[in-house]
């Protein structure tokens, strides 16, 4: 590194400290290379996309911290002090992931019992369901289509027919149970 | 050159404002130094202790209240210099030779305390008001050293933690001897020393919370990693 080089980085951050966007993007698209560069050499095992992560994560710490570059010093100590605290934060994040990390095999999704593997309900009769349904007295029907067919919440389906959510609840208890029995009479 | 990174450094350059490049530790050490003092200077106004002009007539005194208040000053230095980027490490032990200093300075006393009372009927209970008045006294320069510290960047959270503390702690020690009239010195040297050292230890131990990076990458429209984007 040439001593031209610092001098023309310590320039361009001078600027950027003044607020000068296009010294900015210039000087953060020289050093960019060269902290990619430090990176690859520093975590050979790591991709490409990960590199450039942390190349990124370097970049915004450089951003983050600008006001602490003094333009009396020389500017390349400075962004290697940020690289290389940044480069060991990685590394103890990942460690601290490895530690954390527990690997497990595969499991079953369920259990090995029959009965827990079953892939649909038994009762498919949607049909007679809706006939159910249909005889229920106006108000244990009127609960269960709001509730467990229009999905709203009690308060809501209270609302809609200017009832207490008490009220919702004991006839959608008594709907369910009416339902249950006449399911059970018809199979 | 990757299409994310430069989408990234565009980003960057469109948010970049213009920033005052932080002061000299020293200088930054003395601001904070000014500040704390008109602070103590109040609470110094408000209840001195009652020997005051007597013992600042005994030189061991002075130079023990000279010595901690250089290892306040000594610390701020070393810690506003733990978060410029590339700035030289040895700084951080600037505050050791005040330190020694400042613990030599009771030596004295504590000999003579020994050879009177002798080891077991050393006078070292304490009613534990002096600590209190250590944090009291500490608290406003101790926040105003983290607000000023965290401007820097944070590359060793748990000794700048540890160092502000020392430099706050010491300065509240300093007001203490100045308000409280306590002179055992042995006991200055178990609750008032070892004080000042637990104070600055606790703020390393939890320096990470007060400085990190996390915290400093965060801002209005915050900027995230190109690669977090797109994948949004």
């Amino acid at each position: 590194m040439t001593e031209s080089t610092t001098a023309h980085f310590a320039e361009l951050m001078c600027a950027a400290q003044a607020g000068d966007a296009d010294a900015y993007i210039q000087l953060l698209n020289e050093i960019t290379p060269r902290i990619r560069q430090i990176v690859r050499r520093q975590r050979r095992f790591l991709g490409a996309d990960d590199i450039e992560d942390l190349v990124q994560d370097i970049l915004l710490s450089v951003h983050a911290v600008r006001a602490t570059y003094d333009p009396q010093r020389p500017f390349m100590p400075w962004l290697l002090a940020i690289t290389r605290n940044r480069l060991a934060d990685s590394a103890r994040r990942y460690a601290r992931g490895a530690a954390r990390e527990v690997h497990v095999e595969n499991f079953a999704v369920t259990f090995a019992d029959d009965r827990a593997n079953t892939d649909i309900d038994t009762y498919g009769d949607s049909q007679a369901l809706r006939q159910a349904i249909e005889a229920l007295p106006p108000m244990q029907r009127g609960a269960i289509e709001m509730l467990k067919l229009g999905e709203m919440s009690l308060k809501e389906a209270a609302h809609a027919c200017n009832t207490t959510v008490g009220a919702l609840k004991v006839a959608t208890h008594r709907a369910m149970t009416a339902l249950r029995k006449m399911v059970a009479k018809e199979r | 050159m990757t299409r994310e990174t430069e989408q990234f450094i565009r980003q960057l350059a469109e948010n970049v404002r213009p920033v005052r490049a932080l002061a000299q530790p020293y200088v930054r050490a003395t601001v904070w130094l000014g500040l704390s003092v008109c602070y103590l200077a109040v609470v110094l106004l408000l209840t001195p202790r009652h020997d005051l002009s007597p013992k600042l007539s005994e030189p061991l005194f002075i130079i023990e209240q000279l010595a901690a208040l250089v290892t306040g000053v000594a610390a701020a230095v070393a810690a506003f210099a733990t978060v410029i980027p590339g700035h030289d490490r040895r700084w951080v032990m600037l505050p050791l030779l005040p330190l020694a200093a400042w613990w030599a300075s009771l030596g004295p006393s504590c000999i003579q305390e020994l050879n009177h009372f002798g080891l077991r009927a050393l006078p070292i209970k304490h009613d534990l008001r002096c600590f209190p008045f250590i944090v009291l006294l500490g608290a406003i320069p101790a926040v105003a050293m983290a607000v000023m510290l965290r401007r820097g960047a944070p590359l060793t959270p748990h000794l700048t933690a540890a160092l502000g503390g020392l430099a706050a702690a010491g300065l509240g020690n300093v007001g203490v001897r100045l308000i409280h009239p306590e002179d055992v010195t042995v006991m200055l040297l178990v609750w008032h020393v070892a004080g000042v050292i637990a104070l600055s230890a606790l703020a390393g131990r939890a320096g990470h919370y007060f400085f990190n990076w996390r915290s400093l990458q965060r801002w209005p429209g915050s900027i995230s990693h190109a690669s977090e984007n797109s994948a949004r």
